[in-house]
């Protein structure tokens, strides 16, 4: 199922994200199951689909379109994160193909965290295409050609998403580049992670012209370390001290009741301004579905 | 110019185990606004090889190591030491110690040549003995004239050609929070050209074939080849 074909129909389109794991996820049947389909079955029922990340923070993982494929296998609807980072035009587009071949019908585009933030901070970065052009190359795939102008045997049919920015400054600037991005073949945008509802405001009274389904992006900050910590490291996303203070006015125990309130209280004033909802829980699904619940 | 930085000593040293006699050619050119391999430099390290129980046969440094003819016109004259060298160590980029491989083969000696530089590209000068930036990638397609003179290629970590990923804080880049995002910076520029709306433009996937390698100038003709 496309998420361009629920956000069609006026859906409310709730994803979450998952990280695959860092070794094999070999089948539906025998042996443990592992972290990220453990995780996606927190949120079955409670989700339109779950987002599969790609190496994320360029950490070396299983791969997102296996983990994707796998996730599919069990009845979830994956949504198969690109990024520009690791691979070229060529094996960009042949996985394109490869996603579609395999029964993927969604495809987050991205540009990717730089190598040096990962584990393996020696590799070569590739990024022989940016974000803007993976769209359009990937528009090409579903018109029934490469991005030579190659005839396809068979054209891709993939929902194509992209992400935004809204903290980013100055956000003219990253509209731009999202509008560059519609352009191109975005279809439905999720954001960064925000807190700040004014923020959100601040970009949908200039996106709203735009008519792409936006899902407001939310990262769960688990503590008040984590609040701390990403605004030291995670460029581009501001915690607000008001979050970090509550987070720390409460036990350990009672963090995750915390959490979704201070998550519930957000969404309830940015659900207004979007089309949908994009978990990212970061170990924490658990508390996805208490939140759908509640709203 | 080609920017250097020094081998440490040991790499060096491991380099030039066996050989007693050494010649030292360093660079005039780069290596010496780099303070890495200019004459300066070249005595230094001849002095550290003499610590070391080698024999330094000769040392000096040609205006440009990297070309043939200046290296050339400066061995000429010291060919019977050079003859009596067993290695050559060359403080310069790996285009200089090439051209001088390539001047010991046309001379027909088969001398190994050693290299105690280590290259970092192209860099362009800002603070004279003091600091240099990579400003240009030589990709064989200029695209200054849509950016506003600032070049993404070289300057954004990612080389993005459509703007900037989400990932500037404070204006800086998310690899490095010392370093301005090239983006904000040719955004900045091209709103103070009154040129903002030319960055609406969909940039194109570059032809990377024009950086397949090794490109071979063809000077006469004025074209890569």
């Amino acid at each position: 199922m496309k998420l361009t074909e629920l956000f069609d129909k006026g859906e409310f389109v709730i994803t979450s994200e998952v990280g695959p794991v860092k070794g094999c996820l070999r089948s539906k049947d025998g042996g443990a199951v592992p972290q990220c389909a453990q995780e996606a079955e927190m949120v079955r029922g409670h989700v339109h689909a779950i987002n599969v990340t790609d190496n994320q923070s360029a950490v070396m993982r299983l791969g997102s379109l296996a983990a994707s494929v796998r996730l599919k296998e069990r009845g979830f609807e994956p949504v198969y994160q690109m990024t520009c980072r690791d691979r070229n035009r060529i094996a960009l587009q042949s996985d394109l193909l490869g996603a579609c071949s395999l029964g993927i019908d969604n495809v987050l585009c991205l540009t990717g965290d730089y190598t040096s933030l990962g584990d393996h901070k020696s590799a070569k970065s590739v990024f022989d295409i940016d974000s803007v052009q993976l769209l359009k190359i990937a528009k090409g795939l579903n018109e029934g050609r490469d991005m030579m102008g190659n005839a396809l045997t068979q054209s891709t049919n993939l929902a194509l998403g992209a992400v935004v920015n809204p903290n980013f400054e100055p956000l003219d600037l990253q509209l731009l580049k999202m509008e560059k991005k519609i352009e191109a073949g975005a279809e439905f945008f999720q954001t960064q992670a925000v807190y700040d509802p004014a923020v959100f405001e601040r970009m949908t009274k200039k996106t709203e012209k735009f008519g792409v389904p936006i899902q407001y992006g939310i990262v769960i900050v688990k503590s008040p370390q984590m609040g701390k910590f990403m605004n030291e490291n995670v460029s581009g996303v501001n915690v607000p001290d008001w979050i970090i203070k509550e987070m720390g006015s409460v036990s350990k125990e009672d963090r995750k009741k915390k959490a979704v309130e201070i998550t519930l209280k957000l969404i309830r004033e940015i659900k207004p301004m979007v089309q949908g909802l994009h978990f990212m829980p970061l170990g924490w699904s658990d508390i996805v579905p208490i939140i759908m619940k509640a709203l | 110019m080609i920017g250097t930085t020094p081998k440490p000593f040991e790499e060096i040293s491991h380099a030039l185990k066996g050989y007693e006699k050494v010649a030292v050619i360093g660079c005039d050119g780069c290596a010496k606004v780099c303070m890495t391999g200019g004459s300066d430099q070249v005595s230094q390290m001849v002095e550290k090889l003499k610590e070391n129980s080698k024999n330094v046969v000769f040392a000096l440094s040609p205006e440009r190591t990297c070309y043939v003819d200046k290296t050339k016109a400066a061995l000429d004259p010291l060919m019977d030491k050079l003859k009596s060298a067993q290695a050559v160590l060359v403080l310069g980029c790996g285009g200089a110690v090439q051209i001088t491989r390539q001047v010991l083969e046309n001379y027909g000696l088969t001398i190994p040549v050693k290299v105690g530089l280590d290259s970092v590209g192209h860099i362009d000068t800002l603070i004279m003995g003091e600091l240099a930036i990579e400003q240009c990638q030589e990709c064989g397609e200029c695209i200054l004239n849509e950016t506003g003179g600032i070049c993404p290629v070289t300057k954004c970590a990612k080389s993005l050609l459509n703007g900037p990923c989400g990932g500037a804080q404070n204006g800086k880049c998310e690899v490095d929070s010392e370093r301005d995002c090239a983006w904000i910076l040719i955004y900045n520029r091209m709103i103070a050209l009154g040129e903002s709306d030319k960055l609406r433009r969909f940039m194109a996937p570059k032809d990377y074939s024009k950086m397949a390698k090794p490109r071979r100038l063809n000077i006469k003709e004025r074209r890569v080849e």
